[in-house]
């Protein structure tokens, strides 16, 4: 009783300090959009400066020394300019990461004390509809991986698997293959509650029966969600292409089913469109659904049960 | 719904001047609201000039109404004059006829027609006048009148009142018609109602607005010329035209006629007619009405030109669903408005619902028009209708009336639309939605957004054997076959194909872009008075999404307006939860008669029906619940701000007891709050004669079950001294695990505890919290166990006493 008294005072006082904290990175991350709409107007000028010189190279229509010169001191200033608002922008990606992951800390910390906000009410009180509107958020507000030129997409990246010593951390979401009452087994969407190093093994809710259904699972009956979504632009490496055997949270509900890509997402916003197995369907297959980034993972076992 | 202009040259002309007399001849009434006015002024002008003849000429022209009283053989019932005049209207020029001037007809002088007038007051001689020059428009109007209805009618009329100057009589319409009023609720009465009914939650100003269009519909009604029979039956085609030529003759009687003819007693079409009349004349006399007002546009006041073209055609749509809805309220003889009238203010008057209602109609069925709302909300009585005594609308209700009315123990407007103000911030609407994904959030509320902004529509669709349907609708029939057959997979795919197709059978359908993801497949029985739930389903992709409710909802809807109120349904398993969660339940009202052999039957399936109120609009429903919910915390946050005294809340809720009297809130009695007569003579005992007697049972249960504990459970008794089995809170050291299977604990100390501090107001309370004990006891522990054998003496020792004291009957 006593024990958990100080981890309720604790738990509030992370809350506490939480919310500060995130009010200034909140804070900071206003100074930085600001500085980034500022470093744009300053480098307005010289692309101006670019565009005319070549409009004038072109009516002169020669390549002088003198436009070589003055176009590379251009170009250079351009790219020093260019590389200075990226750094911004990374720089507040990382600060809403910061916050992200505050957030989350805040989530766990007042899960462990039983303290529930308006925003974030036991899962026991919440209506299913709700429980899927908030999965659809997480999936919407799951970061896009921006890498620096040359860099590969890390693990845990769109359909990057996990580093087979990767060890999920508290409160992320995974897929979990649980034995049902009727002895089926079933992967289904869970949250990671701890992970014991000597046994290896998990612990992990049921999202949709948070704290009633508590399962624990060895090591490979659990897949960590993707932490980001791979940019098909950039990285079409990343994602799982056309006809792969995934495992996809089926639309509406908190389990995985096997499925086929049917497309690959075209744009970061975009989700997967999967068929999923259905024998109720004449072909074995459901008609195309759409499954975020986040709810597709890799599918293991390559037989049908 | 403003009519087009084109259709306005089918339409038959528009009569705004009565052709009750010979008024063709006066120009029609400029004044929309006021037509025919004039003709009322021609007549009576024609009367004054009458009255003002000398004595001698008034006897001319009542002689010419007035039987030969020379000898009892002479059957002249009128003298005629020997030189007619040349033109109809000489009077005034021509000198009066000498009282020796002999009756063209039967030779007798003036005088013997006119002897009766000689004592005769000049009042009775101007009135009998009166009815002379009404005689001679009658006359006129039955030569000038086409229709033969119409015809009929004035030289009814016209012979009524030439009997009436020969016997100087008052005219009384006779015969078949019956008396005025015709019927009852009259037509002022049911527009008014629904101008209450309707438009009561606006703010005072568009009240005012509608309540001035509903003014001037009844002035426009009182004027207005009716279709004849034959119009009507050509245009209706059915056969209850008689019952039409019937209200037509009363109309021309008493109303019509006597507008323009005083000496005939005359009444307010909207006064006398009620509902029926409304119903055979309301197409027509809307589309005259709008043309009119069309027509005459220009030369309206500019303020009441908007005022009619903007709100009208709405106000008159509005109207007529009332009309021709099946249980519209407004017509009911009792209605009542939706305000209450609670004598008590303070804080009873938060929980009117009235003042924060979005829709008045829902605060009545909530209210039932009860005036005893201080019991309201809090207490148990929420789920039986208060039957409090009902205000009824006043006979003729002013606005003046309505307003205070509204006001008497409610909040007033002002109050509430400020509060209105305060929860519509437009500054909260700002940023991302994500209101939306409040845990608060209704059931329904997606897919209600969803709806609004066209990701979603709702569309009944039938086959149909006798026209071609459309491709569009086989397609969604198709998909329907196909989302249902995919969701019900144990029903044969060949049976849903068959009811989805037939053509008695409809479906609701839920269609997103442009696909079918869901629908309830139905079947009406209008002359059963109920609707059999077929299928229901929404594709699984789309689930939990709050379709299911807002389709049912949306079905709701059109059942109200097709006035089916009873949906029956044969519910699998599984879906019984959501049947429940719509308000279908099983205990079933329609008669088995009714629906046996017309329902289709499914074995292993339970029956559930869900009786529908007219007056809830479904769709919109928890959107209400929310918004009175806002409204009333904000009243609440109000009225607190403004109370010195605090009171810690009240927590026996949180220990799992459901209700509590009103009167037993610490503080409440303070606000003004007192409880209603009913509740009262409920609880008969008076609060400390209670009191007294719970403390004694309580004394005397302690004392059994000490004796008890020694003797069943003394081997417990020894081994766990610290277990007093039931006296005290159960020691979370001796049964780590008993708050997590018991959610709602209790034991005698408790209840010690709670009779002290006056929680047990009525015996109710008092039990329940014994019966507790007692079944917390059975679900901890095993049924053969000592703790459950000890319950068992003990509940039988509870009632024992419960009965000894006289609280339970048996």
């Amino acid at each position: 009783m006593a024990c958990q008294l100080t981890g309720y005072r604790s738990g509030t006082m992370a809350l506490v300090s939480a919310d500060t904290k995130i009010a200034e990175l909140l804070t900071e991350l206003h100074q930085l959009i600001k500085q980034t709409q500022e470093e744009r107007s300053r480098s307005e000028h010289n692309l101006l400066n670019i565009q005319k010189t070549h409009e004038r190279m072109q009516t002169e229509n020669k390549t002088s020394p003198y436009y070589r010169t003055k176009l590379r001191g251009l170009y250079t200033t351009a790219k020093a300019d260019a590389e200075a608002e990226c750094s911004i922008l990374r720089h507040a990606l990382d600060k809403i990461a910061d916050i992200k992951s505050l957030l989350e800390e805040r989530r766990i910390a007042a899960k462990m004390a039983g303290v529930y906000s308006d925003s974030d009410p036991p899962r026991k009180t919440m209506r299913r509809g709700v429980l899927m509107t908030l999965l659809q958020q997480s999936a919407m507000t799951l970061p896009l991986w921006i890498g620096k030129p040359g860099d590969s997409p890390p693990p845990l990246c769109g359909a990057i698997p996990a580093n087979s010593d990767y060890v999920a951390k508290q409160g992320d979401k995974v897929a979990a293959r649980v034995k049902a009452v009727d002895g089926d087994e079933q992967w289904i969407l869970a949250e990671v509650v701890s992970y014991n190093h000597s046994t290896n093994k998990y612990e992990v809710d049921d999202i949709d029966e948070e704290g009633k259904e508590r399962h624990t699972l060895s090591r490979r009956r659990i897949i960590p969600l993707p932490q980001w979504k791979a940019n098909p632009e950039t990285d079409p490496e990343a994602l799982f292409s056309k006809d792969q055997l995934v495992l996809a949270l089926y639309p509406q509900t908190t389990c995985f089913y096997r499925a086929l890509i049917h497309t690959p997402p075209h744009r970061p916003q975009d989700d997967y469109s999967v068929l999923f197995e259905d024998t109720s369907y004449a072909d074995g297959y459901s008609p195309p659904l759409n499954v975020a980034q986040r709810y597709v993972v890799a599918c293991k076992e390559n037989k049908k049960k | 719904m403003a009519e087009p202009a084109n259709q306005a040259s089918t339409q038959p002309r528009l009569q705004l001047a009565p052709s009750g007399g010979p008024a063709a001849s006066v120009p029609g009434a400029s004044d929309p609201a006021r037509p025919g006015l004039s003709q009322q002024q021609w007549a009576s002008q024609k009367k004054a000039q009458v009255r003002a003849f000398p004595r001698a000429k008034k006897l001319e022209k009542l002689g010419v109404f007035s039987a030969c009283k020379a000898n009892d053989s002479c059957k002249c019932n009128g003298w005629k004059n020997p030189h007619p005049p040349t033109a109809a209207r000489m009077e005034l020029q021509q000198q009066a006829a000498s009282l020796t001037e002999p009756c063209r007809s039967c030779s007798h002088a003036l005088a013997d027609h006119v002897s009766h007038l000689e004592n005769v007051s000049e009042d009775e001689m101007n009135r009998l006048l009166g009815m002379v020059v009404d005689v001679e428009n009658l006359f006129m109007s039955v030569h000038k009148e086409e229709d033969t209805d119409t015809k009929q009618v004035y030289f009814y009329l016209f012979k009524l009142l030439r009997k009436c100057i020969l016997q100087m009589g008052k005219p009384l319409v006779e015969g078949s018609l019956g008396s005025p009023p015709f019927e009852k609720p009259n037509i002022e009465q049911g527009v008014l109602n629904f101008v209450q009914y309707k438009f009561s939650h606006l703010a005072p100003k568009e009240r005012q607005t509608m309540f001035e269009l509903s003014k001037m519909f009844l002035l426009c009604l009182n004027y207005w010329k009716l279709e004849t029979p034959s119009q009507y039956r050509q245009r209706v085609q059915k056969d209850d035209s008689s019952a039409y030529k019937v209200d037509y003759t009363r109309w021309l009687c008493y109303c019509h006629v006597p507008q323009s003819n005083d000496s005939l007693p005359r009444y307010e079409t909207t006064q006398v007619f009620g509902r029926s009349l409304l119903k055979s004349i309301f197409t027509v006399t809307r589309r005259q009405l709008l043309e009119k007002f069309r027509v005459e546009k220009d030369k309206l006041p500019p303020e009441k030109r908007t005022l009619i073209l903007t709100h009208f055609p709405k106000f008159l749509s509005m109207l007529e669903e009332e009309i021709y809805g099946e249980n519209s309220p407004i017509w009911d003889a009792d209605f009542t408005m939706p305000a209450s009238e609670g004598a008590q203010m303070g804080h009873q008057t938060v929980l009117s619902p009235m003042a924060v209602s979005g829709s008045p109609s829902f605060a009545k069925s909530v209210s039932s028009g009860g005036s005893s709302l201080g019991s309201m909300g809090l207490d148990a009585a929420v789920t039986e209708p208060i039957t409090g005594e009902k205000r009824k609308l006043p006979e003729a209700l002013t606005l003046e009336d309505a307003k205070r009315i509204r006001v008497m123990g409610d909040i007033p407007m002002e109050l509430v639309n400020e509060v209105m103000m305060t929860i519509t911030d437009p500054a909260a609407m700002l940023g991302p939605e994500t209101s939306l994904l409040s845990a608060n959030a209704a059931r329904d509320e997606t897919a209600r957004l969803e709806e609004k902004r066209g990701i979603i529509e709702f569309h009944v669709i039938g086959n149909s054997l006798s026209q071609k349907s459309n491709k569009k609708i086989l397609m969604w029939l198709v998909g329907l076959q196909n989302v249902f057959s995919h969701q019900l997979p144990r029903m044969p795919k060949e049976y849903i194909t068959r009811l989805v197709f037939d053509p008695k059978h409809k479906t609701l359908a839920l269609i997103k872009d442009g696909r079918v993801i869901g629908g309830i497949c139905f079947r009406m029985f209008p002359t059963q008075g109920f609707t059999e739930i077929v299928f229901c389903a929404v594709t699984s992709n789309e689930q939990v999404k709050g379709y299911g409710t807002h389709l049912m909802n949306h079905l709701k809807e059109y059942h109200i307006k097709h006035s089916i109120l009873y949906f029956l349904t044969y519910a699998d398993e599984y879906a019984i939860g959501y049947f429940k969660k719509q308000g279908f339940s099983k205990d079933i009202k329609v008669p088995k008669s009714r629906y046996l052999g017309y329902i289709k039957d499914y074995e292993g399936a339970t029956l559930m029906e869900c009786e529908l109120n007219p007056r809830i609009p479904y769709t919109e429903l928890s959107h209400i619940i929310k918004r009175q919910k806002e409204i009333i915390k904000k009243l609440i946050e109000r009225k607190q701000s403004q109370i010195r005294k605090v009171y810690p809340g009240l927590t026996c809720f949180k220990e799992g007891v459901r209700q509590i009297p009103v009167e037993s809130i610490p503080g409440i009695r303070e606000t003004g709050w007192k409880p209603s007569a009913k509740e009262k003579s409920k609880e008969m005992k008076d609060p400390d004669l209670l009191y007294n007697i719970l403390k004694n049972l309580l004394a005397q249960i302690k004392v059994r079950l000490c004796t008890m504990v020694n003797m069943i459970l003394y081997k417990i008794y020894f081994t766990h001294p610290d277990a007093w089995p039931f006296m005290e809170p159960v020691k979370k050291s001796e049964a780590p695990d008993y708050y997590e299977i018991i959610r709602f604990p209790i034991d005698l100390k408790t209840m010690t505890e709670r009779l002290k501090n006056r929680y047990y107001v009525t015996k109710k309370l008092f039990i329940a919290d014994l019966q507790r004990i007692i079944t917390n006891c059975r679900e901890y522990n095993p049924p053969d166990s000592e703790y459950c054998k000890c319950a068992n003496t003990l509940e039988k020792f509870f009632y024992f006493k419960l009965k000894e004291g006289g609280l339970i009957d048996k």
